[in-house]
């Protein structure tokens, strides 16, 4: 029963970090950027997510604002930003490190507006779910109605992305850009533009999982900094460029961090990212699902 | 090349004796303000050593200030060390764990590593929380006490103790800086910037890319670590929360800000992030803005300032200039 339980718990949250690690595959595939900022961007979508529940006393009203204002963000993001990192900064002794120090940058400077605008005191951005765990034969399990809310949530969103990327010509264009920008620029996809788009995806997945775990804790400008490591430990678990490898990764790392949380304790979640992190890194660089170019290349 | 070498000592001599002489005709506040520069100016130090010449890079760099920090409390409280050795033993642990990191780092590539350093500047101060003799999220009180007779006998005025402070800092911060300008200038300076050039070429040429690597990641560690240990110092404490992975990000920020290539602009970098926080500070009283703002602007400025660095001087303010100039001239040579 403990173990079903601890399960159970593992997968809402792998849910959660496999959303992160769809949003930070998604701009990896196409940029060959780890964007640090994925976690401000997620956190400045929850927080405007936040305002319109304020407005309209809804949390299922305010979760596709959250969604298209995470959307925007990320595309401004790119196509303020990034394209004009990439025109400028190719070449030079930092040229390697610009990108990653550009979504730093992000990252704090979101983070600051967010605390002035909101302040750096915890909000409670809630939902009309109860977080109190299901009863099952006078045994309240830890599995809550939020938890299911945030387990559909973040299959429908994966969903949607198969969907996308599949089925649609938008997807396909997705797929060969982020392959092979040159040829698909000569087959007439305006490369620059589909990556912003895939930035936009990852924007709202992010906000997706910003909006579902925020109700379970609570909302502060840093508050979605561990999400952004257990995203990236997920993705790297998932081979960084594999989409069904970040919904694996997060699944098995959530699942992971339940169990040490059960039986070792609560104190070593911190550092158990960093040390599956290097363990990963060592035994299977290329992570499960990734391609066969290893981390050495990237 | 002797004599320019005793000239720089020198002029080394000539900095410290001035700055301490200074120390008597400035506030409490600025006093302690440019003890914090020292601290900042070893950290960025570290940041552009690793990432200028050595091309790898660290968000980790909070956390090996952490480790730094409590290994000189911890030596000092129970082994009653003098404050300098307290703190070598914090640099030397600092180093042991930036060896057994930078060997993992060798084998990382850019994001790789920027990731993995990151989870561990988010994991490693919680430890404290973890074993009783770190003490938890209170943290560990640090009082070096008062400076010894003999040396505010000496001087004008009262010796207090952030002058104490600022003393022991413009000491460490000069030996540091004359260490660093030396060693990368040194052979190692050389294959670090070879590595970091082109590692191909590096390795045929007989270079030991991954010790190389290595190597530089234990020295910057140990200078993160002396940098810790001084914060230490200054803060009264060791404390998760004072080695947050805002601090990380800070000290990258001023590395970038200062040129990463550029040791001299770890002086820029650090009296930037000093000021910075001053200057918002008096601008908002002065418009009185509410206390959310007071406390953001200075991210808000000192990220926005990362932003335009990176995609409008990449190398940083000063190299960019001179590299201007450099191609100016050479196109002269041409016409």
């Amino acid at each position: 029963m403990l173990i079903l339980d601890t399960l159970l718990i593992g997968l809402s949250s792998g849910a959660i970090y496999a959303l992160m690690a769809l949003a930070l595959v998604l701009v990896w595939r196409s940029t060959r950027v780890v964007n640090f900022a994925q976690a401000g961007q997620a956190i400045l979508s929850t927080y405007i997510g936040y305002e319109v529940m304020n407005r309209t006393h809804s949390y299922w009203i305010s979760i596709p604002f959250a969604i298209i204002a995470g959307g925007a963000i990320a595309a401004f993001i790119d196509a303020v930003i990034m394209r004009a990192l990439a025109k400028r900064s190719h070449k030079g002794s930092v040229a390697e490190i610009a990108p990653v120090i550009a979504t730093l940058g992000m990252l704090g400077l979101i983070r600051s507006l967010t605390g002035a605008i909101w302040g750096n005191e915890y909000l409670q951005y809630t939902s009309p779910v109860s977080g109190k765990g299901y009863l099952i034969g006078g045994h309240t399990i830890p599995f809550s109605p939020q938890n299911t809310v945030i387990v559909v949530g973040a299959l429908l969103v994966m969903g949607v992305f198969a969907v996308i990327f599949k089925f649609t010509n938008l997807g396909l264009a997705l797929r060969a850009a982020s392959f092979q920008p040159e040829i698909s620029r000569l087959a007439g996809i305006r490369v620059d533009r589909i990556r912003t788009i895939g930035w936009a995806f990852a924007g709202s997945a992010g906000a997706v999982a910003g909006a579902l775990v925020t109700p379970t804790s609570y909302l502060s400008p840093n508050s979605l900094d561990l999400l952004l490591v257990s995203g990236f430990v997920a993705a790297v678990i998932g081979g960084l460029d594999s989409l069904i490898g970040a919904v694996l990764g997060g699944l098995i790392l959530g699942v992971g961090f339940a169990f040490i949380l059960q039986y070792i304790g609560t104190s070593v979640t911190f550092s158990a990212a960093f040390i599956i992190l290097i363990v990963v890194l060592f035994v299977r660089p290329r992570g499960i699902l990734g391609s066969k170019v290893g981390r050495r290349d990237a | 090349m002797r004599k320019s070498k005793a000239l720089s000592a020198l002029t080394f001599l000539a900095l410290g004796l001035a700055l301490l002489g200074l120390s008597n005709f400035v506030d409490e506040l600025r006093v302690y303000q440019g003890a914090q520069i020292g601290v900042y100016i070893i950290a960025i130090s570290s940041i552009i050593l690793l990432t200028g010449y050595s091309g790898q890079i660290s968000l980790g760099h909070g956390a090996l200030m952490a480790i730094g920090g409590y290994s000189a409390v911890l030596s000092f409280t129970y082994w009653h060390l003098p404050v300098l050795l307290a703190f070598t033993v914090g640099a030397l642990s600092s180093a042991l764990a930036g060896f057994i990191l930078g060997m993992a780092a060798a084998r990382l590539s850019g994001p790789y590593l920027a990731g993995t350093t990151l989870a561990l500047a988010v994991g490693l101060p919680s430890l404290a929380n973890q074993f009783h003799i770190l003490g938890g999220e209170q943290g560990l009180s640090f009082d070096i006490g008062e400076a010894p007779k003999w040396i505010a006998d000496k001087t004008v005025g009262e010796f207090t103790q952030y002058k104490w402070f600022f003393w022991i800092t413009v000491l460490c911060t000069l030996v540091t800086m004359w260490f660093i300008k030396n060693l990368l200038q040194s052979r190692y300076g050389r294959t670090w910037k070879a590595v970091r050039g082109n590692p191909s070429a590096a390795a045929l040429s007989g270079i030991n890319v991954g010790r190389s690597k290595v190597l530089a990641f234990t020295v910057s560690s140990a200078l993160a670590g002396l940098a810790g240990a001084l914060l230490a110092m200054l803060l009264g404490l060791v404390a998760p929360m004072a080695f947050t992975l805002t601090l990380s990000f800070t000290i990258v920020t001023g590395a970038v800000l200062a040129g990463v290539t550029n040791l001299a602009g770890s002086i820029v970098g650090a009296l930037v992030l000093v000021v910075i926080p001053e200057l918002t500070d008096a601008v908002a009283t002065h418009l009185g803005g509410s206390q959310k703002i007071t406390a953001n602007l200075p991210g808000l400025i000192t990220s926005v300032l990362l932003i335009l660095t990176v995609i409008f001087a990449p190398n940083g303010p000063q190299l960019h200039k001179r590299m201007r100039a450099s191609k100016k001239e050479s196109s002269n040579t041409i016409k």
